[in-house]
């Protein structure tokens, strides 16, 4: 493990020692500098994680695409998204926050005479085992996930900003990163729920958390690709994860909510392992969220929420089609 | 909070893997605290390599010594946890939940051990024998580093995001004083009668005036001023600077400056070891660099994420290894 981390963390030095602590230095900010150095492993992972993502997923795109479009400019607004949520100031406050409301409660609770949960302290032989405690992480916190995303449709206002990230038309490995920041933000204050109660370490494991990105990005790729029987009922794959984003199923009942491992759709009963690659977006959405800038997506996705529960009982119809 | 702590929970699986006695050990070990990775590195000081990681559960900072010397407190902030070490082996003894442990240490004369709680914004006053908390103290924000009067009357706690510097008296129980000191208040160091505090947005460290809290001098030794070290022999007082990227040796009588040395990836905590050389964390190059000041070489041994907190043991021999088992 250390030898493959070794790079990153050179990186991540480099720019804390070169550009991060002289800026904070010269601005009177030295008391951010823990935070600064959490920040920079984030984005130098979330570079790369973007950088390989690339790398794979382009290659396989042009290789057996489900569409083809006479332009792709829809797509450009998805690499902003992206590079928002992975390099740029979203890990930064999401490593804040959760670092430092995680040492205040579990502290808290500490005081209190107890001792603060985490999957290790329960089970101690997992201390030294990183790679398996990580895989329980994982599958907590995709079960987690899945029940949140899963909400996000059931729910009409909460699917009023989760549209957004339906209404793509062009949807491309890029597309994964796609959310309304309020959505983002629920999702964010849902994982630091679950995350406190079992206790997860924030930056010990950034090899694995960036091949689980990785299969997040994939998934969403506009790529003819397929795991076979077993596979498919083990990840998540791109086109499993098309027919969660197919033009059918989007809105209220969905199908595939899962976002790494499928086995919860199995378990529920919200599976479709079905054959077809199916073109995606949102009818319901206006045309802004699919093609708009971010801005403007961002507050079309606000104006369908205040949309949805003003119009609640007024006009029930409002949503549905016009038949 | 100790009083609970009668359920100290006993790793045998941790202490079992730590303790093995093995020749290569023969010449003394370093214990390295990688507060990014959750883990401590054992590093051989004969051979200059890592020969043993043990898994922590968060973020490893800090160590005390106990009075005796008998066992070695590891803090593990995160992970809301004292680890209790056998200093000679660095074999894990027991945890004992404690929260937000960021630097500790006992009282000269043995009777306190104070922990700063960095990310709770409170000071926690145990009693050294028994391990109850005598007395916490609130004070934000972020306490950082601590020093205590060598009559043990008192305790400095440098409050990192005030720009503050808190005194507790001892022997009342109380704080004596909290006064503004400088720009990111970080190491202090007790030295002839005043309270050095390292200033980590500023050139230097200040003179403080331990009655009254008066700022009297200022030392420049760079940008970036973080961590302050007297040499065993009491002659040189060592200070890291974060931004500068050096370590400076000064005299510690005067502060003249005697020689500087490029130390780069944030140097951090120093250990002394008897050949004279210091062994340095440099925070975030994941290396520890074993500086030689006569001769200015410096050779680096790495490590995990974030070396933060360093303990030398020379004496950490095979005999000592097999009469501890
Ligand atoms: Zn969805
Ligand atoms: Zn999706």
């Amino acid at each position: 493990m250390d030898s493959l981390t070794y790079p990153f963390d050179l990186a991540a030095g480099w720019l804390q020692e070169h550009a991060i602590l002289p800026a904070l230095y010269a601005l009177g900010l030295m008391n951010w500098e823990e935070v600064a150095y959490g920040w920079a492993l984030f984005a130098v992972y979330g570079a790369t994680q973007v950088v390989v993502t690339y790398a794979i997923c382009l290659p396989l795109e042009r290789w057996r695409p489900v569409e083809r479009w006479p332009d792709s400019r829809a797509v450009t607004v998805d690499i902003f998204y992206t590079l928002l949520s992975r390099v740029g100031l979203l890990p930064l406050m999401t490593f804040v926050l959760f670092y430092r409301v995680q040492v205040f409660l579990t502290g808290w609770v500490t005081d209190n005479g107890w001792v603060p949960p985490t999957i290790e302290r329960v089970f101690p032989f997992l201390l030294g085992q990183p790679v398996l405690t990580f895989a329980i992480y994982v599958v907590i916190l995709d079960f987690s996930e899945y029940w949140r995303h899963r909400l996000s449709h059931l729910f009409d206002w909460w699917y009023s900003l989760h549209s957004l990230h339906h209404a793509q038309r062009q949807m491309t490995f890029w597309s994964d990163d796609r959310n309304h920041l309020l959505d983002d933000t629920i999702g964010f204050v849902w994982f630091m729920a679950v995350a406190l109660l079992i206790g997860i370490p924030p930056m010990q494991f950034p090899l694995l958390v960036l091949l689980l990105r990785f299969v997040e990005s994939l998934s969403h790729a506009n790529v003819r690709l397929w795991f076979g029987w077993l596979g498919e009922r083990l990840v998540v794959s791109p086109r499993f994860h098309r027919a969660h984003h197919g033009l059918m199923a989007a809105g209220l009942a969905s199908v595939n909510y899962g976002g790494v491992l499928p086995w919860w759709d199995m378990l529920f009963r919200t599976a479709d392992f079905g054959h077809d690659y199916v073109p995606t977006g949102d009818p319901s959405a206006e045309e802004v969220l699919a093609t708009g800038s971010y801005a403007a997506q961002q507050a079309a996705g606000v104006r369908r929420m205040v949309r949805t529960v003003a119009g609640r009982g007024a006009e029930p119809a409002a949503q549905s089609d016009p038949v | 909070m100790f009083r609970r702590l009668s359920i100290v929970v006993l790793l045998a699986m941790l202490s079992s893997g730590a303790g093995a006695p093995s020749p290569a050990w023969a010449h003394g070990l370093v214990l390295v605290m990688n507060s990014g990775e959750a883990s401590l590195s054992v590093v051989d000081m004969d051979t200059h390599r890592e020969v043993r990681r043990i898994p922590v559960l968060r973020e490893p900072h800090h160590w005390a010594l106990t009075p005796d010397g008998r066992d070695l407190l590891v803090g593990d902030t995160a992970g809301n946890e004292l680890l209790d070490l056998d200093p000679a082996t660095f074999a894990l003894r027991r945890r004992v939940p404690v929260a937000d442990p960021y630097q500790l240490g006992f009282s000269p004369d043995g009777k306190f051990l104070t922990v700063n709680g960095n990310g709770r914004n409170q000071v926690d006053i145990y009693d050294a024998a028994t391990l109850k908390l005598a007395k916490r103290f609130p004070l934000p924000r972020t306490p950082s580093h601590l020093a205590y009067a060598p009559d043990s009357s008192r305790v400095f706690v440098s409050l990192q995001d005030t720009d503050e510097l808190a005194a507790i008296d001892l022997r009342t129980m109380a704080v004596a004083w909290v006064q503004k000191v400088g720009r990111v208040p970080a190491g202090v160091l007790w030295l002839n009668n005043r309270v050095l505090v390292a200033l980590m947005n500023d050139e230097g460290f200040v003179v403080v005036d331990p009655a009254t809290g008066r700022v009297e001098r200022r030392v420049h030794t760079g940008a970036g001023a973080h961590q302050l070290f007297l040499s065993p022999d009491k002659k040189v007082l060592w200070v890291n600077n974060r931004v500068a990227g050096t370590t400076v040796a000064l005299d510690s009588e005067t502060f003249a400056e005697i020689r500087s040395y490029r130390i780069t990836g944030g140097p951090d905590d120093i250990a002394f070891a008897p050949d004279g050389k210091l062994w340095i964390t440099q925070r975030f190059a994941r290396t520890v660099a074993v500086l030689d000041p006569a001769s200015g070489g410096i050779e680096t041994i790495a490590v995990g994420r974030q070396p933060h907190g360093i303990f030398l043991n020379p004496a950490a021999t095979a005999a000592t290894l097999s009469a501890s088992n």
